[in-house]
């Protein structure tokens, strides 16, 4: 799942690369502490076409731009729908309001109306990246990533339901303007989350399940994520989705390209704020995901005893092997094997959830981003 | 007819750090971002070596799913884009001193935003910009612009002046064409019309073209000297 394959550092570098990495702390090649983000700039609200847009362009030159576009949609009629309480079904067919119990009156009763009814396949991703097909492994795999930390909260597809006949359909176009200098995954999540803040909604004027009617005052269109406080003070806000990455014991947040050369492992975790009430912490992980890392398709570096042209005797095959096995790693580069520790799994997730932890900086320095 | 120059406020120079050259442009709605990369080694594999002895000029064309007013997705293959490809390729070859640069690629990536009329045109003023900020040798600026008549047979108003500069609503009623010059107006490199206009039309049509190309010239012309003189600035600061 690399992008790039032509990685231009030697087995050398590498090691080196590695080991100020492992150090307490970690010495990272551009002096950010471990777990300090890259600036970066941004901007929302930029299309007049779209529901909702954003732009950010990192640190390293790499930009993206995300637009969301709504459109209703009929909904298919479901056994689902069919199998509700029968005298809804006679309502339905418009023979009249009797025993209608008005339920919209409020914002947390039509919170409760919707609860359930929404469906996974009213969000749509679509990633564009330069020099690639829609259908390569890179794009598929990150739209996958990003949809499924999207849906994860489980209210987003409920928030999408307008009746029992109609729904929206959310388009969310992700564009990748430059080359993928580094893994592009948290540049695409960190717009499409700031797009999604933006996104808002014609206000709907017509009721039950009559054919929707809007109202065409772009003034009194509703947000997708509302602003109003949640019942923990907090706000509703879409998922952000960061790269974590491990070198030996260490952990190190929004690695760059050249620290993904030789991560142990990497893992894209998505992070949320918790809406419940009685929530430990502020902040809750809503998916998680490994990401095969780079290293992994590094050269590895030629022991000294097998180097015939500084002194070293050639072996037989079998016996560079052992001796291989027998460096494990200690003084040349080999590239990393094996899985990641389960604790050091739970180390990623408790510095991207806790509070004033990676998470928290990010969502909260997104949230200070004005149109 | 005077060009609306405010409609061209927002034209932006090396927008992005990744490229070697960029530029944003807005003219009216229709919203382009271009970036060029090169000239640079042909990256297309295969082994051999790109034996020409001028560089090629590749345009890529992506209209994105939410630039119109209902969501649509262009793929790669569309007709439409590829025959945009291919005009703003052919535009930039007779204009850009290509033979500079042997077996090489300049590659044009267009991302078109938002789409309101004269998507060619802005596309082609656009990568003239990107062109010049990437420091791509070249003779003049190509730039373009369309045109539409109002005139119809019915009313039998022959003098009725053209439209300069058509926006979506506009290009959906009227007959127009695309005109793009370099060099003030004396060279028209490209040309392009898909409707119906009755021949006596055509040359006012044309002329009125190539006046707002040269008004479109200047407007160009004034933005790459104000960021020449801003880059100037900050060096010598």
């Amino acid at each position: 799942m690399a992008p790039y394959t032509n990685i231009p550092l030697s087995p050398a570098e590498l090691s080196y690369l590695y080991t100020s990495l492992s150090q307490t702390p970690p010495i990272r090649p551009d002096g950010r502490a471990p777990t300090q983000f890259r600036p970066l700039v941004a901007e929302t609200d930029i299309l007049p076409s779209a529901n909702g847009s954003a732009r950010i362009c990192f640190a390293d030159g790499t930009e993206a731009i995300v637009g969301v576009k709504a459109e209703v949609e009929q909904s298919r009629v479901s056994g689902a729908a069919t199998g509700q309480v029968e005298s809804e079904g006679v309502l339905g067919l418009g023979t009249g309001g009797v025993g209608d119990v008005d339920m919209d009156e409020e914002d947390g009763d039509e919170e409760a109306t919707r609860a359930g009814k929404g469906e996974e396949g009213w969000v749509e991703v679509a990633i564009e990246i330069p020099g690639m097909r829609d259908d390569d492994a890179l794009p598929v795999f990150l739209s996958a990533m990003l949809t499924e930390a999207l849906l994860a909260d489980g209210e987003l597809k409920d928030r999408l339901w307008i009746n029992r006949r109609f729904h929206w359909r959310l388009y969310i176009d992700i564009l990748l303007l430059s080359q993928p200098l580094s893994y592009p995954l948290p540049l695409l999540s960190l717009t499409t989350h700031l797009a999604l803040l933006s996104t808002r909604i014609p206000a709907l004027i017509s009721e039950k399940d009559e054919d929707p009617l809007f109202n065409d005052d772009w003034e009194a269109s509703r947000f997708l994520y509302p602003q109003s406080k949640t019942a923990s003070g907090g706000h509703r806000k879409p998922p952000v989705t960061l790269l974590m990455l491990s070198v030996s014991e260490n952990v190190i947040a929004d690695p760059s390209r050249e620290e993904l050369a030789v991560a142990d492992a990497v893992v894209a975790i998505s992070v949320a704020p918790t809406t419940g009430l009685n929530a430990e912490s502020a902040y809750k992980t809503v998916a998680l995901r490994t990401v095969d890392p780079p290293s992994r398709l590094t050269g590895a570096g030629v022991p000294t005893a097998l180097n015939t042209t500084a002194g070293g005797t050639s072996l037989s095959a079998a016996e560079a092997l052992a001796l291989r096995e027998k460096d494990q790693g200690q003084t040349v580069w080999r590239p990393p094997r094996g899985g990641v520790k389960r604790a050091m799994i739970a180390k990623m997730i408790k510095m991207v959830t806790e509070k004033g932890g990676v998470g928290q900086e990010v969502l909260e320095g997104l949230a200070g981003v004005e149109t | 007819m005077p060009l609306d120059s405010s409609s061209y406020s927002l034209a932006q120079f090396s927008t992005q750090a990744a490229a070697d050259g960029s530029s944003y442009l807005e003219m009216g709605q229709t919203k382009i971002i271009c970036t060029v990369n090169g000239p640079q080694e042909s990256k297309r594999g295969g082994g051999s070596r790109d034996q020409s002895n001028a560089a090629r000029i590749e345009t890529d064309i992506s209209i994105a799913g939410f630039s119109g007013v209902d969501r649509k997705r262009h793929g790669r293959g569309d007709k439409r884009t590829q025959e945009m490809q291919h005009t703003v390729s052919s535009a930039f070859s007779s204009t850009l001193f290509t033979h500079l640069f042997p077996h090489s690629t300049i590659a044009i990536a267009i991302h078109v935003l938002s789409q309101d009329g004269s998507l060619l045109a802005a596309c082609l003023n656009a990568a003239t910009l990107a062109l010049v900020d990437a420091g791509v040798p070249m003779s003049d600026y190509v730039v373009a612009c369309t045109t539409g008549s109002t005139a119809s047979y019915a009313s039998n108003d022959e003098e009725a002046d053209p439209l300069l500069d058509l926006n979506g609503l506009e290009e959906q009623e009227l007959p127009f064409l695309t005109v793009g010059t370099s060099g003030g107006e004396d060279k028209v490199n490209v040309l392009i019309m898909e409707t119906r206009v009755q021949m006596g039309r055509l040359e006012a049509m044309i002329s009125v073209g190539l006046d707002g190309c040269k008004q479109i010239r200047g407007i160009l012309d004034d933005i790459v000297r104000e960021h020449g003189k801003k880059a100037l600035n900050s060096r010598v600061n």
